[in-house]
């Protein structure tokens, strides 16, 4: 088996670009990616195959058939591409098909691709696009939503572990402040300021952070769960270029290898679940991903966990083995998992804050490790040469997962 | 062996249907044409009473598009008194009073159809 490296990434700001289509928005992160190649590259000459991940392109664009689209729109029309689709790890997907393709060495130079363009559509068509990451039978059928869907387990976290919503929003509070120090960030401040700035505006008053979340700008979506607790409708695409790491040299000296992947599934219906505050997606592909890398998760130093809402980062978490089940929450209220933590996770803002344009979202992570990895992550740089890092990209309710681990 | 349609033809006619595996016995609710438990091809359908317990909910406060009931609205997970459970909504409860939706309470199958869609719903029992 070869393997694999990541020798650039790049990414548009993630957020709202009424302008651009999902097309314009690949292009604009491409050139970036090109440009953070140390060595420079010649995709011309170099991409002999590309994959792009996608959810749902068909709502928001009238679109299907992406690979050929982009690969035209790129300017290297003829080489081998398709689209991936896995929900909101759907980048992921493109990832793990480009991983499989040097690894298996039928091609040493490939481009992965994640892009969603989600505004197009207002609030309720969006969460009707979302919704056919769920079962159609099963769960649809009641008038369930991802939110609603999400609220379960928080639900059953509550009631299992003891836990409640006011100790929940250590997430929000976290990630919005790691993402006021990204500029790719869709929201840049933190709730602290937002407070400030809604109290201003409405001529009233927050004691705290937990006051502002507490109150009428923060309404339920799904109970327990409020506005705040769910990542935002976003635009953006990240990208990363992929090569045998027999050659990434020729394109950088600071490659990013990938040591371990692992893929896993669980059941769409949510219901047919022994224990909702557990995925066997994310036990499965973690412990693949763990065995192949040959590290255990108290050898990860930084990690990009799928927030798309509050509660999953924490079950992550614990389904991860950085923290014991019920203890996830505890150990944010600590500051673990802050910039400063002996596990700093989602040190860009994760989804909550930057964003989550779905399709994007896996390679996004990637990003992140990447900088994390290399020392260039600015004003949330990790101390301590971080060297191993992991991500973990669910698509709907945790029903797939897939872990990447990399190393400087 | 079933297709799912022979499902949504129980539960319009009132019923839950689910699946019993004939070698190892396992119970599926909703049915599974396969077993969940073993992999065996031989599963044979049953008709569930169509009571249950409140295992867990939420309120929904944002539908989607395509959903025509008005919000807040209480969706459930029910667990089946055969075993197994299922996503539905939850009627006769009041969405704005929290505390008057108990888990644990004892329900059962009340649905209704909305533009020939039946929507799976429990009433308190």
């Amino acid at each position: 088996m070869e393997k694999v490296d990541i020798i650039s990434v790049g990414m548009t700001r993630f957020g709202k670009h009424p302008e651009k289509t999902g097309r314009d928005l690949i292009l604009e992160a491409l050139l970036e990616t090109i440009k953070n190649v140390d060595k420079g590259i010649d995709i011309k000459k170099e991409v002999e195959a590309l994959f792009v991940g996608y959810f749902t392109p068909t709502f928001y664009e009238h679109q299907a058939h992406y690979g050929p689209l982009v690969t035209e729109w790129l300017g290297i029309s003829g080489i081998p591409a398709f689209r991936t689709e896995s929900a909101c790890a759907s980048s992921s997907a493109a990832l793990s098909a480009g991983f499989f393709a040097i690894s298996s060495g039928i091609y040493d130079v490939v481009i992965v691709i994640g892009v969603e363009k989600m505004t197009t559509l207002d609030t309720s068509e969006v969460t009707d696009a979302l919704a056919v990451a769920a079962d159609d039978i099963f769960d649809l059928s009641t008038g369930i939503t991802f939110p609603g869907l999400f609220a379960l387990m928080a639900q059953e976290y509550f009631q299992k572990y003891g836990e409640n919503w006011e100790n929940l929003q250590a997430v929000t509070i976290k990630n919005h402040y790691n993402g006021s120090l990204n500029s790719k960030a869709q929201f840049q401040n933190t709730i602290s300021s937002i407070a400030k700035k809604t109290a201003l505006k409405k001529g009233c008053s927050f004691k705290n952070d937990l006051d502002f979340l507490n109150s009428q700008f923060n309404p339920f979506v799904a109970y327990p769960l409020r506005l705040y607790d769910c990542a935002p409708i976003s635009d953006g695409a990240a990208i990363a270029i992929l090569a045998n790491s027999k050659i990434s040299k020729r394109f950088t000296d600071k490659p990013i290898h990938i040591i371990g992947i692992g893929i896993g599934t669980d059941s769409l219906a949510l219901a047919n679940r022994p224990d909702l505050t557990t995925s066997r997606a994310v036990i499965n592909s973690s412990n693949a991903a763990y065995k192949m890398a040959k590290v255990g998760p108290k050898n990860i130093d930084v990690a990009e966990l799928h927030d798309c809402f509050s509660i999953n980062e924490v079950l992550l978490s614990e389904d991860l083995g950085f923290f014991e089940k019920g203890h996830g929450l505890v150990a944010i209220k600590e500051g673990r998992t802050s910039l400063q933590g002996d596990i700093p996770i989602n040190t860009d803002g994760g989804l909550k804050s930057k964003g989550h344009p779905v399709g994007a979202t896996g390679i996004a992570m990637i990003h992140e490790i990447w900088l994390q990895l290399r020392g260039e992550a600015g004003s949330r740089q990790i101390k301590g040469n971080p060297r191993i890092g992991l991500t973990c990209n669910v698509g709907g309710s945790s029903a797939s997962s897939f872990v990447f681990i990399f190393e400087n | 062996m079933f297709i799912i349609q022979d499902y949504i033809n129980g539960l319009k006619n009132g019923k839950i249907l689910g699946s019993k595996c004939n070698k190892c016995g396992a119970v599926s609710i909703p049915p599974h044409p396969l077993c969940q438990n073993c992999g065996d091809f031989e599963v044979d359908l049953f008709e569930t009473k169509g009571y249950g317990e409140l295992k867990n909910f939420t309120i929904i406060y944002v539908p989607p598009k395509s959903f025509e009931t008005k919000p807040p609205y209480v969706v459930a997970i029910i667990k089946l008194e055969e075993g197994g459970a299922v996503l539905g909504r939850l009627r006769g409860v009041n969405p704005y009073v929290i505390e008057s939706i108990k888990i644990g309470m004892k329900v059962k199958f009340d649905p209704w159809l909305e533009r020939d869609n039946v929507i799976v719903a429990f009433s308190p029992a």
